[in-house]
């Protein structure tokens, strides 16, 4: 296995949206690349070789009905193995390249300065339930705090769904009787430049009925000592819409974006 | 003496078994579910169009979801490939028909009959709504409670055994039936796409049947493989998608074979690479059932596998990139026509083209992970499954004047083809930039609007072009020009040389290869002996044909007209879907309220309908399958035909390998479900539910049983008719004593120790599942076996089968094919 230090960039640890941003980059630029190559030399061809009635009868050998095929391996197997030999380069090489970076997402950051922090995500017809580790429970919103990298250990109350947010560029299976692990962590940059606190939108990804389309919930991210603020005094009342740190009132759907 | 009424005959339609005609059926079938699951389609889109409105409600959103995904997958995009299949594999390979014209017609009706199942499903309370991929347990009755719900997973089911009735024909009829000197490697490209697809399709609809039979026992019997959390849904999501990987190959590659056909015809060149080519679509078939779990990249199969998958899934696109360069290629250099039937199969190669480049993006891991469950995955699924389809309306402008004998409006068909490729890119390319929505939603983030919208006009476009396709072939049928035999400069398949229509028969005479073109021998017959080939250079040619030489059939082929028409089909089928219709309401019409013992339990009956559907039908199937096989109908062997790599396989043999081949999976996936179910259980805290002393008996019952339906072999072979009557009377015997025992078993089960289909006393409730719905799957099979071995004593009885005993032969493949199963099942369920 590829160490993973090595694409950590040091200590740095990177956003699963950016090493996604990064290959769906190179992805998008070399599949353009191919794709307008093929395509644009399939259409020369095309026209090229039109039958405009004006081609001499050399070299064309018409085939005639009733005729089994001749020369199977045929006069162009040598370009089209180079071609084939091309194309599987240009495949095989950029599945490597994203693999190296596969095992980064799998792992996650080596972080270890604070600790992790675990939430049970169970989810139900409709919605999400976050369970921290003080046992506190949360619907509708998770708050976490950032700078830190948030554990998610996800699974199903009823039917198959699936937790996943766009904009985290995180996604996993929520599957009753099993548990599916993702994480995510979101840098006070980025808290800051979205006001103090940043939300993203949570979706369900996979159909789960016919509330399927209302299964929304959020992710906040609030600074680091704002939130142990609000963890610290949620130990006692759980499952409940808890008292929220000043200033940062719920503000339902508020998709990063908008 | 066909038997057979002229074209416009309404009752031709129902009794027909020539390929050609059912080949029409299913066409015009097909198209009318297109328009179905167009008109799904539409209404998805819609609801799409504005984020806050709601046309539909969240339940009805789902089944227009569920509707359109099932319809086109399965009622439109494969059996509107397998009309030109059925019509023109037989005339491209010489054959007069295909090996089984009773069962072809079966496979249509069984096609039609779920069709209308599930049209009917839509009135029982609502059809399915879980999605064409039926998640687990979302699809168990807790979920989605309607009756419309299980009669969409029967009609399912119904599908998928006619499909297997049409794979074991077409298996059977490629390898068995190809025309004297066609060896398998000179097979028109079409041809090899088919053979190549319904390889594919033996076994993966055999995966799929077995994954639909166990949902129907959990929605109609009660059993809880789904809802199970041992690793219910994952075991749904396994099976299914080793059934649904395939599938995108075996809905692409009859798209794959036109495209192949077309580039050659309408550019005047061959196949650059073709050997090449065939192997890449023979390697493509093997590697498809190696990858399914790349659809299932985030739930928790670890590293190791995934890692493993995505190795496989990369590694199957490479032979395609071979083929698409191959298709390319072969147009440089050539005259290319841009008819109708051109620009479409052209057009399919660009629109491939894009489906397999975002395909790739998909095969990466980390991508994966964001695009699942998005509009990514519907745009490049739409591109690679309909972009395939594509090429099949080009097959359709190809192959128009052939069927019809009429030219279609060359003007109207390049308009359809602008707008339809207009369309089609404006609903699927958008949802490239929309992306980010998750599938199934339709209050997305408003963001993607503009793209939605732009969608549902690119969709409104693309239904449009068809009416223009409609319009075409309905005026040109009525008043198109003459098209001549052979309309096409560069055509080389055979159905171009013969007259369009082609006759009942195809063949003036003979077609032969043997001298390395197309023509046609007339045998020379001698009084009262075999055909004798006239040249002598053919030895492949007869190795096939040496069975029956030995075997002097009870109708010397050369003294009997092939039959072309049969109402059994259609009443066999009518049959079928009667009982299905029954059984998706019997979970709610009948309650079983269990008593002491069997005779005080109570079974409450709320709604007649259902249970009269079910027991008309039974009692209809028995009696059309009777007389099914009374019926004198005869389909000539291919004397002098191919037959690598089945040399000196008897017909009806093959297509019985072909079949129990398919059965192997459909057990084995049973199995492996109870195995997989164990492992996330905990394997050691299961132990047998049942005592293995009644087990232990009947293995030796069965297996005595596969010993005297050896003899019975023998006592025919013998011409002893005592003792034909008495091994099969023994086998029957056995089999009764079989299943008295297995009745037993359950009683005592049942009403002594408290382990029912859904309840258990005795541990989790799915282990008593798995064992009821496994060893009865078994017991079907052994009441089956028992059905056909009294239809064969009562016919020996009255003297048949001596003369010829291949009937006691394949019913024996059976018997011995169900005891070896019951060797795997008794260790499983009555020893470990």
């Amino acid at each position: 296995m590829i160490d993973p230090v090595i694409l950590q960039q040091g200590s740095d640890w990177r956003a699963q949206a950016e090493i996604f941003d990064e290959i769906f980059f190179v992805f998008l630029a070399l599949g353009t690349l191919v794709g307008t190559i093929v395509v644009a030399y399939t259409l020369w061809n095309v026209y090229k070789y039109r039958d405009d009635g004006n081609r001499s009868d050399e070299e064309f050998d018409a085939p005639v009905v009733g005729e089994l095929p001749t020369g199977q391996g045929g006069p162009k197997a040598k370009k089209l193995f180079l071609s084939f030999g091309l194309s599987a380069i240009v495949v095989i090489s950029l599945v490597v390249y994203a693999y190296g970076l596969l095992l980064y997402v799998e792992q996650g950051p080596d972080d270890g300065t604070e600790g992790d922090i675990e939430i049970m995500v169970e989810g139900y017809q409709y919605g999400w339930a976050y369970e921290y580790p003080n046992g506190h429970t949360e619907r509708g919103e998770l708050i976490v705090p950032a700078d830190q990298r948030i554990d998610l250990n996800i699974t199903s109350r009823d039917v198959w769904h699936n937790f996943g947010s766009s904009d985290l560029r995180i996604k996993s299976d929520a599957i009753p009787g099993d548990h599916s692990e993702t994480w995510f962590a979101v840098s006070s940059e980025d808290v800051e430049a979205q006001g103090g606190e940043a939300t993203y939108r949570v979706e369900c990804f996979e159909l789960c009925g016919p509330g399927h389309s209302q299964m929304k919930s959020q992710v906040t991210v609030i600074p680091q000592d704002e939130w142990e603020e609000w963890y610290a005094n949620t130990g006692n009342s759980s499952e409940s819409a808890s008292v929220r740190p000043a200033g940062a009132g719920v503000t339902a759907q508020s998709g990063v974006g908008a | 003496m066909s038997g057979l009424p002229p074209t416009t005959s309404v009752k031709r339609w129902f009794v027909t078994t020539n390929h050609k005609d059912v080949g029409i059926l299913y066409t015009i079938t097909a198209l009318f579910f297109l328009l179905f699951g167009g008109v799904m389609a539409l209404l998805i889109r819609l609801q799409l169009w504005d984020p806050t409105s709601q046309i539909l409600s969240g339940l009805a959103y789902n089944e227009a979801v569920t509707a359109h995904g099932l319809i086109m997958v399965f009622w439109f995009l494969s059996p509107f490939a397998f009309g030109f299949a059925n019509y023109f594999v037989p005339l491209q390979i010489g054959a007069d028909d295909l090996a089984f014209p009773r069962l072809n017609a079966l496979s249509y009706w069984l096609y039609l009959g779920s069709g209308l199942l599930l049209a009917i499903s839509f009135f029982q309370g609502g059809t399915l709504s879980a999605g064409w991929t039926i998640y687990a347990p979302l699809n168990v009755p807790m979920y989605t409670p309607s009756i419309g719900s299980t009669g969409a997973v029967l009609a399912l089911a119904m599908f998928v055994t006619g499909t297997t009735a049409s794979t074991v024909n077409f298996l059977t009829s490629i390898h068995h039936s190809r025309a004297e000197g066609m060896g398998i490697m000179d097979m028109p490209m079409f041809t090899w796409s088919m053979l190549a697809t319904v390889w594919m399709m033996l076994f993966a609809f055999a995966a799929l049947l077995a994954v639909g039979l166990i949902l129907a026992a959990d929605r109609v019997l009660g059993s809880v493989y789904f809802s199970a959390t041992e690793g219910g849904s994952l075991l749904w999501g396994h099976l299914f998608w080793f059934f649904g990987h395939p599938e995108v190959y075996i809905v692409f590659f009859p798209a794959l074979g036109v495209m192949l056909e077309l580039f050659q015809t309408f550019s005047g060149r061959r196949l650059v690479g073709r050997k090449w080519v065939i192997i890449s679509i023979c390697l493509i078939s093997v590697q498809s059932f190696l990858v399914w779990m790349h659809h299932m990249f985030l739930t928790t199969i670890n590293l190791e596998i995934k890692t493993l998958m995505m190795a496989t899934t990369i590694g199957i696109s490479l032979p395609f990139d071979l083929v698409v360069f191959s298709l390319i290629y072969t147009l440089i250099k050539g005259r290319i026509q841009f008819t109708t039937p051109f620009l479409f199969a052209f057009g399919a190669l660009l629109l491939f083209i894009l489906g397999g480049i975002t395909g790739v993006f998909l095969g990466a891991i980390v991508l994966d992970y964001e695009f699942r469950g998005t509009y990514w995955v519907v745009a490049h699924f739409h591109y690679v499954m309909f972009g395939g389809a594509t090429a099949l309306f080009g097959g359709a402008y190809y192959w128009f004047p052939k069927i019809t004998g009429k030219m279609y409006d060359e003007f109207l068909g390049k308009l359809h083809f602008v707008i339809f490729f207009i369309g089609f890119n404006a609903v699927y390319f958008s949802m490239f930039l929309g992306w980010e929505t998750p599938r199934r939603v339709f209050e997305y983030n408003p963001e993607f609007q503009i793209y939605h919208q732009f969608g549902t006009i690119g969709a409104f476009v693309l239904g449009f072009s068809f009416f223009i396709m409609f319009y075409n072939f309905a005026k040109s049928y009525v008043s198109g020009d003459p098209a001549g035999d052979n309309p096409w400069d560069y055509s080389r398949t055979a159905e171009w040389a013969v007259s369009s229509p082609p006759p009942l028969e195809n063949w003036p005479d003979r077609p032969s290869y043997a001298s390395g073109k197309l023509e046609f021998v007339k045998d020379f017959v001698p009084d009262g002996g075999p055909a004798m080939k006239t040249d002598d250079n053919g030895d492949v040619a007869t190795d096939g044909g040496d069975s029956h030489s030995t075997h002097i059939s009870e109708y010397p082929y050369w003294d009997k007209h092939a039959s072309h028409a049969s109402i059994w089909p259609f009443a066999l089928s009518l049959a079928l879907g009667v009982t299905l219709f029954g059984f998706s309401g019997f979970a709610d019409a009948v309650t079983v309220e269990l008593g002491e013992t069997a005779l005080q339990s109570d079974v409450v009956i709320s709604n007649t309908m259902y249970p009269i559907a079910i027991v008309l039908g039974l009692v209809g199937l028995l009696y059309t399958g009777v007389k099914w096989g009374l019926e004198d109908f005869y389909a000539p062997p291919s004397e002098f035909a191919e037959r690598w790599p089945f040399n000196g396989v008897e017909k009806v043999k093959l297509g019985m390998w072909f079949f129990l081949a398919s059965d192997v999976i459909v057990f084995g996936a049973f199995l492996s479900a109870a195995i997989f179910v164990r492992y996330n259980a905990g394997w050691m805290t299961w132990s047998p539910l049942t005592e293995s002393l009644p087990g232990l008996i009947n293995t030796f019952v069965l297996i005595t049983s596969s010993f005297t339906v050896i003899l019975a072999l023998v006592a025919a072979r013998r011409k002893s008719r005592k003792g034909l009557l008495a091994t099969l009377g023994s086998t029957i015997l056995l089999g009764f004593t079989f299943m008295a025992i297995k009745l037993w078993e359950w009683n005592h089960e049942i009403f002594d120790r408290g382990v029912t289909i859904s309840a258990n006393a005795h541990g989790d409730p799915i282990q008593a599942s798995i064992y009821y719905v496994t060893t009865g799957l078994h017991g079907i099979h052994v009441l089956l076996g028992l059905v056909i071995a009294i239809f064969l004593f009562v016919r020996a009885y009255q003297g048949h089968y001596l003369d010829d005993e291949r009937p006691i032969e394949y019913f024996g493949l059976y018997w011995h094919f169900v005891d070896i199963v019951w060797v795997f099942i008794f260790p499983l369920f009555y020893l470990f």
